[in-house]
C-alpha cells in the first residue's frame, strides 16, 4: 500500500510535469468519457429504469405478436384476458389497461386528459397505492358502478393546485360524473403519460369478444415463479385457447416480456444501443490517442526506467507504475468527463418538447446518479489499463544494459512500438471512418424525412384536435352537424385560406396510426385472417386539397357523398397496389368491420400514399372515407393559412367555443410542429450520432497529428542525413505526408467495409437511408482523408525546417 | 574461500547478419570477496557488457556464472532479480538520477523495490544523508546538484542497502579530477569496509584505488595483474 501510495505520487509529479500533454489526453478521454456517461444515464433510465416501480422485476407484460408480419407487440382482447384471469397460476395478480383520452369539464375550461381505464386491481398488480385516498374497490369494475376517476399527481398540481380535499370531488368526464377517489404519488405515470385512471367495466358483449383487442395484460408473478415458468404457462393457455377458437388465434403468438423491456419499446432500445455502441467507439478512439501520448511519453523515460530496473524494480513494478500513471490520467478525464456528461444531459434534456418527453418511458428519471459515477469510474479505470498496458509492456522489455550505456538508445523494441503506434491509428481512422458513414446515414435520412413532407408546406398548415363527447354526441347525425358547422365557421376567418378534417394528420399523435382490418367483396373467408389492413381516415372534401394529395384514377369526395348518398371509398395508391394487384380497384367494394357495420364502400378514387411516421419505411395502405357517412368523435381539423398559424389560434378557439363552449380544443400547433415533435426521437439520435461522427474524425486526425508528430522527432536525424543528401523540401513533405496519408488509407479500407454493414443495418430500419450511399462511401472517406492529411502536413512542414547541420549533432 | 564471483567460458554475441558477432569470448575469472577489481580496455572491449553481466541486468550470455555459489546461469529472471537485488549495488558514469525526484526519494527507490517498510526507510535513508553529508540536499532535485554531488548521491544510493558488491561504469567520467578523487576515496573506504568493489574505467589514476586489473582486448581477457599502488584517504 506504502510503495502504490508513493506511484500515485510519483504519478501526479509526472502528470504535472507533462502538463500539456496531460491536458490534451484527459481532454480526449473526457470526451469520450463524458459522451458515454452521458448515453450510460439516458441507457439506464431507458432500459433499466423505465417505469418508476420497485417490483419491476417481478412484473410482466403479456402481448400477442404475428412476427410473421413484423407485429412485435400488440395488445389482445377481453375474453382471452378474462380466460387468463381464470387458468393463468403463475400470477399472483394479472391486471390490465387501455388507451383512453377524455374531456374534463364543468369545473373549469376544458380539457382534454390522458386518461387509462384499468382493471380495479391494476393498482395492486403494480405494488403501488394512492398517495391520496384510495385504490379502486373490486365492485367498481362492475358496469354502470365505475364512476369514480384517480388523479395523477402533476394534474392534481395543475388543474387543482394541490387541493388536499378533492377527494370527493365530482368532475365531468365526457359530460359523465365522475368522483375523485385518489391521487397517485409523484413521479409515478404509469402507463406513461397518464394523467388519470378510470375503472374499467366489461358488459356481456365485451365479455365474449376475441376480435377487438384493446387491453394490455401487465402480470405480476408469484414468488418462487420464474419468468421461464410463468412464459411456459401461458404458452400452454394459448394453445388452448387457439385449439377452441382458430379463427381468433389464427398465426398469433404469445408473448410473455419484462415490464421494462415493454415499457421501453424496440426502437428505443435499438437507438440506444446504437448510441451505446458509437459512444464506445469513441472511448476506443479516445484510447488509442491516449496510447499514443503514453508511447511517446515512456520512450522519453527509457533510461529512468533503466535505472529503476538497474536498483532492483522488476518488471511488473514498472508496469503497475505505468499503469498507475496512464489510470490516474483516465481519472483526471474521467472528472472531466462527469461535467461534460452533465452538460450534455442538461442540453439533451432540455431540448425535448414536454409534450415529447411525457411519452418517452424513463425520460424523467434521466440523470448522473451514483450509477453513472460507478460507470465512469469503471469506464476511467479500464480506459487507463486499456491505453497504458501497451505501452507499459513494451517500455519495461527495454534493454536495461543497452540503455544506461553512455549514449545508448534504448531503441530495441523501436520498430516494435512503432507498428504497434500505426496499428492504433489504423484502428482509430477505421473505427472513426465507421462512425462518420453511420452518423452521415443518420443525418441524411433525417433529411429525407423532413423533405418528403415539404410538398403540402407543412407550416402554413395549422392543426388542432378535437374530441366530441359520447354523451353530448351519441348520433351520428349529430357529430356530422357539429363538424357541417363546424367547416363554414372556420373558413370564414379571414386569411384562412382553406379548412378541412381528418381523423388523423400525418405524424400526429406522436406519429401512431392504428391499422384496421377490412374485408374484399368477393375475396375468399379463408383469406380474411391475413393481414389486410390499413389506415382508417374520415376526412372532409377538403382534405386531399389543403393536404396537397394528388388524384391518381377515379374521383375525391365531393358533398353530395352525404348520409343518404351510396357508400363509398378512396383508397391510396400503395392499398391499390398491395390488395388490388393486376386489376382496376375502382367500383370494388370493400368493408370495415370495426366501423360494426355491415355496409360495403364501393372504391371512388386512388390517391397518392402520405407517410405517416418515421418508423416506416414503406408507405402504409390507406382507406378513406367522407365524414358525413362516418363522421367520428376524434377529429384534427386543418387549416391553410396565408403564413403565420400562431395568430389564427384565438379567433379558432372562439369559432369552436360558439358552437360548443364545453368542447376543450388540444394539440394546436402548425404542421411543422406536429412533424418535428414526432421525429424528435429520430432527430435526436441523428443529431447526437453526427457529435459523435465529429468527435470520431477530431479525435483521429489527433491521433494521426500525434503519430506523425512523433515520428518526425524520432527521425530528426534521418531526416538532417536526408536533407544533408541532397533531399528536397517537397521530398521530406512527400515521405512524411507519404506515410501518415499509408495509414490513413489502410485504416479507410478497413473500415469500408464495416460501415458498409452498418449501413445495411440502418437503410433496414430508416426512409432516406441507402446502403449504397455515395456521400457516405465516397464523400466522407474523401473529407477523413483530407483531415488525416492536415494532420500529417503540419509534422511534415516541422520536418522541413529542420537544419541538417543541427539534425546531425542531434544525440 | 569460496569466491564472490566465477565465471567459467562465459561468451556473448550477437547475430550479424547469419554470422556471430562475439563481444565477451571465453571469460573465465574470479573475484573473491572484499577485492576492487578494475577492468581496464580500449572502448568495444565488453568492459561495460561484463559489468552488465556481473550485474545480471543481461541475461543473454553463454558459459557458467557463479555468485556466491549459485548457479546464476540456471536461474529464472525472478531469482536472479532477487539474488540482484540482494546483493549488487551500481554506481553509472552519468549518475542516472531519476530527474523527477529530490534526492530523498532517489535515495528511497532501491528501498522500495525490496519492500522495506517505510518507517525503516525514512531512517536508512536519514542514515545515508547523514553518512554522505548530503543532509541539506535532500530535498533538492539532480538538476541542483553539481556532478559531484550527483554521484555522492548515485553512490549513496547504491550502497544503502549494504550490498555485498558495488559496480561502477567509469564512475568519474564525467567529474572534474578533484571531485573524481573524492569519490574514488569513497570507493575505497567502502572497500576497506568489507564492500567488494568492480569499477570500469580507462583512468590508470582510478585504477590504482583498486588491488586488481583486468585487462580486456576484443572481449577477450588479455591480462590480469595487481595494481600499482593502493592509496589510503
Amino acid at each position: 500500500m506504502d510503495t502504490i501510495r508513493q506511484d500515485v505520487r510519483y504519478a501526479l509529479r509526472m502528470l504535472w510535469k507533462h502538463r500539456f500533454a496531460t491536458f490534451v489526453c484527459a481532454g480526449a478521454l473526457a470526451l469520450g468519457m463524458g459522451a458515454n456517461t452521458a448515453i450510460f444515464s439516458m441507457a439506464e433510465a431507458f432500459l433499466l429504469h423505465p417505469v418508476p416501480l420497485d417490483e419491476v422485476n417481478r412484473l410482466v407484460a403479456v402481448v400477442d405478436s404475428k412476427p410473421h408480419q413484423n407485429i412485435e407487440t400488440t395488445s389482445i382482447a377481453t375474453a382471452t384476458y378474462l380466460e387468463w384471469q381464470e387458468q393463468a397460476r403463475s400470477f399472483d395478480r394479472l391486471g390490465a389497461y387501455s388507451w383512453d383520452g377524455v374531456n374534463f369539464t364543468g369545473d373549469g375550461t376544458p380539457q382534454k386528459i390522458q386518461d387509462f381505464r384499468v382493471t380495479t386491481n391494476f393498482f395492486t398488480t403494480l405494488g403501488v397505492q394512492p398517495h391520496l385516498g384510495r385504490d379502486f374497490l373490486p365492485e367498481e369494475g362492475e358496469p354502470g358502478r365505475n364512476q369514480e376517476l384517480i388523479l395523477s399527481y402533476g394534474l392534481w398540481e395543475r388543474r387543482y393546485a394541490a387541493d388536499p380535499k378533492i377527494l370527493g370531488k365530482v368532475v365531468k368526464v365526457d359530460g359523465k360524473p365522475f368522483t375523485i377517489v385518489g391521487v397517485m404519488g409523484k413521479g409515478f405515470d404509469f402507463p406513461v403519460s397518464a394523467e388519470a385512471w378510470l375503472p374499467m367495466a366489461f358488459d356481456a358483449k365485451q365479455r365474449v369478444d376475441r376480435d377487438h383487442r384493446p387491453l394490455w395484460v401487465l402480470g405480476h408473478l408469484k414468488p418462487g415463479v420464474s419468468f421461464e415458468q410463468a412464459n411456459a404457462e401461458m404458452l400452454t393457455i394459448a394453445q388452448h385457447q387457439a385449439a377452441a377458437f382458430p379463427d381468433a388465434y389464427k398465426d398469433w403468438q404469445l408473448r410473455v416480456m419484462p415490464l421494462g423491456e415493454f415499457a421501453t419499446g424496440d426502437l428505443t432500445r435499438q437507438y440506444t444501443l446504437l448510441l451505446l455502441g458509437a459512444v464506445g467507439f469513441v472511448l476506443l478512439i479516445a484510447c488509442a490517442d491516449v496510447a499514443n501520448v503514453q508511447f511517446a511519453r515512456v520512450s522519453g523515460r527509457q533510461k529512468e526506467l533503466a535505472v529503476r530496473a538497474a536498483m532492483g524494480a522488476t518488471r511488473t513494478r514498472i508496469v503497475r507504475q505505468l499503469l498507475i500513471e496512464s489510470v490516474m490520467l483516465s481519472l483526471f478525464g474521467a472528472a472531466l468527463g462527469i461535467f461534460l456528461a452533465q452538460w450534455i444531459l442538461s442540453v439533451i434534456l432540455s431540448h425535448m418538447p414536454p409534450d415529447i418527453a411525457r411519452y418517452i418511458a424513463g425520460w424523467k428519471s434521466i440523470h448522473l446518479d451514483f450509477g453513472a459515477f460507478l460507470f465512469t469510474f469503471a469506464v476511467a479505470l479500464a480506459s487507463g489499463l486499456l491505453s497504458g498496458i501497451a505501452p507499459s509492456l513494451m517500455s519495461s522489455r527495454t534493454n536495461i544494459s543497452e540503455t544506461l550505456k553512455e549514449s545508448g538508445r534504448g531503441a530495441s523494441s523501436g520498430r516494435a512500438r512503432h507498428r504497434l503506434r500505426s496499428a492504433l491509428v489504423v484502428a482509430e481512422v477505421s473505427l472513426s471512418l465507421v462512425l462518420l458513414v453511420g452518423a452521415g446515414l443518420l443525418v441524411k435520412g433525417f433529411n429525407a424525412l423532413l423533405i418528403v413532407n415539404q410538398q403540402y408546406h407543412p407550416e402554413t398548415l395549422l392543426t388542432l384536435n378535437l374530441n366530441l363527447p359520447e354523451l353530448q354526441y351519441p348520433q351520428k347525425s349529430a357529430r356530422a352537424t357539429f363538424h357541417d358547422r363546424l367547416l363554414p365557421s372556420l373558413s370564414s376567418i379571414p386569411q384562412v385560406q382553406s379548412v378541412a378534417l381528418a381523423t388523423t394528420v400525418p405524424y400526429g399523435n406522436g406519429g401512431g396510426t392504428g391499422a384496421d382490418r377490412f374485408l374484399i367483396e368477393g375475396r375468399p373467408v379463408e383469406q380474411r385472417e391475413e393481414s389486410r389492413t390499413a389506415i382508417m381516415e374520415t376526412v372532409s372534401p377538403s382534405y386531399f386539397a389543403v393536404m396537397s394529395i394528388g388524384l391518381r384514377d377515379g374521383r375525391v369526395f365531393t358533398d353530395s357523398d352525404g348520409d343518404g348518398a351510396q357508400p363509398v371509398a378512396v383508397i391510396s395508391r400503395s392499398l391499390a397496389s398491395r390488395y388490388f394487384a393486376g386489376e382496376n380497384p375502382l367500383g370494388k367494394k370493400v368493408q370495415v368491420p370495426a366501423s360494426k357495420l355491415e355496409t360495403w364502400l364501393t372504391v371512388v378514387g386512388i390517391v397518392d400514399d402520405v407517410r405517416y411516421n418515421w418508423i416506416q419505411k414503406d408507405a402504409l395502405p390507406t382507406l378513406y372515407r367522407p365524414y358525413r357517412q362516418n363522421p367520428t368523435y376524434y377529429t384534427t381539423v386543418v387549416l391553410r393559412t396565408d403564413g403565420d398559424t400562431a395568430k389564427f389560434t384565438s379567433a379558432v378557439r372562439s369559432k369552436i367555443a360558439a358552437l360548443d363552449p364545453d368542447l376543450p380544443i388540444y394539440e394546436v400547433k402548425p404542421l411543422n410542429q406536429v412533424i418535428t415533435e414526432s421525429i424528435v426521437g429520430i432527430s435526436y439520435v441523428a443529431a447526437m450520432m453526427a457529435g459523435i461522427g465529429i468527435i470520431a474524425l477530431v479525435l483521429a486526425s489527433v491521433g494521426v497529428y500525434g503519430v506523425m508528430s512523433y515520428s518526425v522527432s524520432e527521425r530528426t536525424h534521418e531526416m538532417g542525413i536526408r536533407m544533408a543528401m541532397g533531399a528536397s523540401h517537397g521530398a521530406i513533405n512527400r515521405l512524411v505526408v507519404g506515410n501518415g496519408m499509408l495509414l490513413t488509407g489502410i485504416g479507410i479500407a478497413i473500415g469500408l467495409p464495416l460501415a458498409f454493414g452498418l449501413a445495411r443495418a440502418l437503410s433496414s430500419l430508416l426512409f432516406g437511408v441507402s446502403a449504397a450511399d455515395p456521400f457516405a462511401f465516397i464523400g466522407l472517406p474523401l473529407i477523413l482523408g483530407v483531415v488525416a492529411f492536415l494532420a500529417s502536413y503540419l509534422p511534415a512542414r516541422r520536418a522541413v525546417r529542420i537544419d541538417p547541420l543541427t539534425a546531425l549533432r542531434y544525440e | 574461500m569460496e569466491p564472490l564471483i566465477q565465471f567459467r567460458n562465459l561468451e556473448k554475441s550477437y547475430d550479424a547478419g547469419g554470422s556471430k558477432f562475439f563481444v565477451l569470448r571465453r571469460i573465465n575469472l574470479a573475484i573473491q570477496q572484499g577485492e576492487f577489481v578494475t577492468i581496464m580496455g580500449p572502448s568495444g572491449a565488453g568492459k561495460s557488457t561484463l559489468l552488465s553481466i556481473i550485474g545480471m541486468l543481461d541475461s543473454a550470455w553463454a558459459g557458467e556464472y557463479f555468485f556466491l555459489g549459485e548457479a546464476v546461469h540456471q536461474l529464472n529472471t525472478k531469482k536472479r532479480n532477487e539474488l540482484h537485488k540482494a546483493n549488487i549495488g551500481f554506481v553509472f558514469q552519468s549518475y542516472h538520477l531519476i530527474d523527477n525526484l529530490t534526492v530523498f526519494e532517489n535515495l528511497e527507490v532501491p528501498l522500495s523495490y525490496k519492500n522495506v517498510p517505510h518507517k525503516e526507510r525514512v531512517s536508512l535513508v536519514c542514515d545515508a544523508l547523514d553518512r554522505f553529508h548530503i543532509v541539506g540536499k535532500k530535498d533538492l532535485f539532480p538538476n541542483q546538484l553539481s556532478g559531484g554531488q550527483q554521484q555522492l548521491v548515485g553512490v549513496a544510493r547504491a550502497v544503502i542497502l549494504h550490498p555485498k558488491l558495488l559496480l561502477a561504469d567509469e564512475p568519474t567520467g564525467n567529474l572534474h579530477s578533484a571531485q573524481g578523487d573524492e569519490i574514488m576515496q569513497l570507493f575505497k573506504k567502502l572497500n576497506d569496509a568489507g564492500t567488494t568493489i568492480i569499477q570500469v574505467t580507462h583512468s590508470e589514476r582510478n585504477a590504482a584505488y583498486g588491488n586488481r586489473i583486468v585487462q580486456l582486448k576484443d572481449g577477450w581477457v588479455v591480462n590480469e595483474s595487481a595494481a600499482a599502488t593502493v592509496q589510503s584517504a
